[in-house]
């Protein structure tokens, strides 16, 4: 399913003397199966603009299409919306509330009314997307398991709703190295499997380089950029204005042409990075 | 150099939830932190950093083995807050390390705890306050501000107490990358140009690529202890422990795989980046040549 | 949503409300509540609330924010003004359909106690309003000590309020966000009967409490490791000190509460 924005605004505290605009004429389009990554500060709007896509917020003004549906639209049944699209919140294992990791994962399903047979399929497979064994965890407590492990039971639940858009906000904050890979690695075998659209918020420009096909930056509630991460990386003074710092391929591209040294191409990841290198050397 | 902190042979167990299993989050453990130097301690989750963290100020206290604070023993109840306020403490979540409303009685609440006099508490506040850049937030609400700026606020609470070591327990690992680097950038100051020894905690590498020294935890040992440099030489080790290594780092492990000659010292882009410019320019030299 | 509810915060200012002694507030409070409740006539009425129109202002505490603090209690408000609108007898009928029937008494009593009720809420949101909550607990324990010697735990009592006072923004927010992300899940908490809706609560509630038993694990490491041992030898950033503005709003209160004496007991 594809996401379309037109003219999204959003207020918090409206009419108080510290009213903000968090969203300020919001305008893009997300396509149907996309990989789409949305990077920010912190209060760059990234996180309200999100809770807009299943109703969570309602806008001061604009329109938002799910699919073919506009949610804006009075008299949309909210709940048939949160079907379609699945939302992680940050730090989503602090949501957790069952006894066990399978009931928990079953929350969402059940809620949708699936019959039993299809609750426990879908919680099995979902144990499957993010690599947790059934037969080791799906009895225990879900607050037994480790950081890691908690927040992978989370996304499992959101997972087992089988949304056609799938949104994560910061899916791997404060989340060490291994565990950080091992949630990225999950999304990407999960976008290609499923097909499903995903959108991911992260102030993360290295994971952006090599996991998202298009790229929105947001500032001040505003998009400023929106384009394939090459695009995007390659209009670094706007960039560093913004003060997001450029994936370190791309830094170490910038200290190299400092040198006098050109790669011919532009790098994003380790891998061009150590392959344009060893063209130049080996030419 | 004196050492301030001194962990010996330090073993800790605890038993985890019903099923009785115990943990041994660390084990034998044998350290000595330096004086005025700027150690960090990474490792994965469950490694066992925070609870060697939790050991350097007698909050937890080692099932074997002893560690001591400027001599003084953390098992002995008489200098146990001696010992806390010489080694301060900043935790990884910073709305959980927060006791008060307004952010000027949170940084007063460790000179309040240790009886300091009213008007040195002003001034030490006013003080800590300024050297984290926060001193125009003082009468602000902690839930108002950014979580970086909340972390500056917990550091500002530990400085006020005037320690002579801070234990920071991953300390960016909930910040955005601005908050991240000002909190970073805050650290490096207090060890600089404060002399405070700083002990770093974290995930992430990069962070202290500029340390005197890494120690390198995994199933509560130490698996890796020298300077940065040396640390990062074990690209392969570090991955299997699940760590990421420096941007720069691993690229130069990369290229010299491919048979590029690339020092072994090299970690920083700048370095590498030279490295790289040597020999384009031989390259071209010897091409001019032919 | 949750974010919005304002009673009990604090609204940082400098005002002369806001530099009083919170010894002197906390009592001065009191003294209005038992005002309230010896006034008697229309006059009483007027002095009462005129006097605590005029704190407001003194505040310069917003409007706005003020009625924004009556949001949780409106229901209670209006409930208790329909019951005593229909359920007080006496004085003229002035309007009845079928079995309810509204008096002169009953309006006026209505709308007496509304405003008392009013009163009473807006005296105590003012008191925190503008009293910063380390400062209230201050003046809290430093008016139980001498309590200590029958046992009143003053320090301990004070420092659990302010740090519930510290944590009751950061609770909201972890509830609020606990509710969306329930919601993204499918979970309802507008409609079905009360039990279906109590029941719901319970993917609240559970992640809520778990969050709060970590939360109160972190902090009190946290306070331990920056040498919190009670109260017991500590010293306070801010002392407590009377100054002419206490005296000033000591006689202001003082007179309010003549006044109402009189009118009690002489006119009424």
């Amino acid at each position: 399913m594809s996401i379309r924005v037109e003219h999204l605004t959003h207020i918090y505290n409206k009419g108080l003397t510290y009213e903000t605009k968090a969203l300020d004429d919001v305008s893009f389009e997300i396509e149907e199966g996309a990989f789409a990554g949305i990077i920010g500060h912190t209060g760059s709007g990234k996180s309200t603009l999100i809770q807009h896509f299943n109703g969570i917020l309602k806008p001061e003004s604009g329109r938002i299409w799910v699919g073919g549906t506009e949610i804006t639209e009075k008299g949309i049944k909210m709940t048939e919306i949160r079907k379609r699209v699945g939302l992680v919140f940050q730090y989503p294992e602090y949501q957790l509330f069952e006894e066990t990791v399978a009931k928990d994962i079953a929350f969402g399903p059940m809620k949708m009314g699936l019959s039993e047979e299809e609750i426990d399929k879908r919680v099995r497979d979902a144990m499957e997307l993010v690599m947790l064994d059934y037969d080791v965890y799906a009895e225990r407590s879900p607050f037994e398991l480790s950081g890691g492990q908690k927040r992978r039971v989370a996304i499992a639940g959101v997972l087992a709703m089988k949304p056609s858009v799938l949104i994560l906000d910061e899916p791997t904050a404060g989340l060490d190295p291994k565990a950080h890979h091992e949630i990225l690695d999950m999304l990407e075998k999960l976008h290609e499997l499923d097909g499903c659209t995903v959108i991911l918020v992260s102030h993360n420009m290295e994971d952006m380089a090599e996991i998202a096909d298009t790229i929105i930056v947001m500032d001040h509630g505003k998009v400023v950029l929106q384009g394939t991460p090459r695009e995007v990386y390659g209009q670094r003074e706007l960039l560093t204005d913004i003060g997001l710092e450029a994936p370190a391929a791309m830094q170490f591209t910038k200290i190299l042409e400092e040198k006098g040294i050109s790669l011919q191409e532009s790098v994003m990841t380790m891998d061009e990075t150590a392959e344009a290198i060893l063209r130049l050397l080996r030419k | 150099m004196n050492s301030i902190i001194e962990l010996k042979n330090v073993t800790f167990e605890y038993k985890n939830g019903d099923e009785d299993r115990v943990v041994r989050a660390l084990d034998r453990v044998d350290l000595a932190i330096e004086e005025g130097s700027f150690t960090g301690i990474i490792g994965v989750n469950g490694s066992g950093k925070s609870t060697l963290a939790k050991n350097m100020n007698g909050l937890m206290l080692p099932t074997e083995g002893e560690v001591f604070v400027k001599g003084m023993n953390t098992r002995d109840p008489e200098t146990i807050w001696q010992i806390r306020q010489s080694v301060g403490m900043v935790f990884q979540n910073p709305d959980n390390q927060m006791v008060s409303a307004i952010v000027e009685d949170d940084v007063a609440f460790g000179p309040e705890n240790l009886g300091v006099d009213p008007e040195e508490i002003r001034r030490r506040v006013d003080q800590s306050l300024t050297d984290v850049g926060m001193y125009d937030y003082r009468k602000k609400a902690p839930h108002m501000l950014s979580g970086g700026q909340k972390q500056r606020i917990a550091i500002a609470g530990v400085v006020a107490m005037l320690p002579d070591v801070i234990v920071f327990d991953e300390p960016t690992a909930m910040l955005d990358p601005k908050g991240r680097r000002e909190v970073l950038e805050i650290i490096r100051k207090l060890n600089e140009e404060s002399g405070k020894t700083v002990v770093l905690i974290t995930h992430f590498m990069d962070e202290v690529a500029r340390a005197d020294r890494v120690i390198v935890m995994d199933d509560g040992k130490v698996a890796l202890d020298g300077k940065p440099r040396e640390i990062f030489l074990e690209v392969e080790k570090l991955k299997e422990l699940g760590l990421d290594v420096p941007f720069a780092t691993e690229l130069a492990d990369r290229l010299r795989k491919e048979g590029v000659d690339i020092p072994e010292d090299v970690i920083f882009m700048e370095e590498l980046a030279s490295e790289i410019e040597k020999r384009v320019k031989n390259q071209c030299q010897s091409e001019s040549n032919i | 949503m949750l974010k919005d509810i304002t009673l009990g915060q604090y609204y940082p200012g400098d005002s002369v409300i806001h530099r009083m002694d919170p010894r002197f507030k906390i009592i001065a409070t009191l003294l209005y509540i038992v005002a309230l409740f010896i006034m008697v006539n229309f006059t009483s009425y007027i002095f009462t609330v005129t006097f605590l129109v005029v704190v407001v202002a003194l505040s310069k505490v917003p409007l706005k924010f003020i009625l924004r603090g009556m949001k949780p209690i409106f229901i209670i408000l209006i409930l208790t003004f329909l019951l005593n609108l229909f359920l007080t007898r006496g004085g003229d009928n002035l309007f009845s359909i079928g079995f309810l029937s509204i008096t002169t008494q009953g309006l006026r009593s209505a709308v007496f106690l509304a405003t008392r009720l009013i009163l009473l809420i807006t005296a105590s949101s003012i008191l925190t309003y503008t009293t910063k909550p380390i400062m209230l607990t201050d003046g809290i324990e430093s008016l139980l000590k001498p309590f200590k010697v029958i046992g009143v735990p003053a320090h301990e009592l004070a420092m659990m309020m302010s740090i519930a006072l510290r944590f009751i923004p950061t609770l909201m927010e972890e509830t609020d966000r606990i509710m969306k992300a329930q919601m993204a899940r499918g979970a309802d908490f507008e409609t079905g009967n009360l039990i279906t809706r109590a029941r719901g609560l319970v993917p609240i509630l559970i992640p809520l409490f778990i969050g709060s038993l970590r939360r109160a694990d972190e902090l009190a490491m946290a306070m331990e490791a920056r040498c919190y041992q009670g109260g017991e030898g500590r010293t306070r950033l801010h002392s407590l000190k009377y100054s002419y503005l206490d005296l000033i709003g000591a006689i202001a209160i003082a007179a309010l509460l003549a006044v109402l004496i009189v009118q009690r007991f002489w006119f009424a």
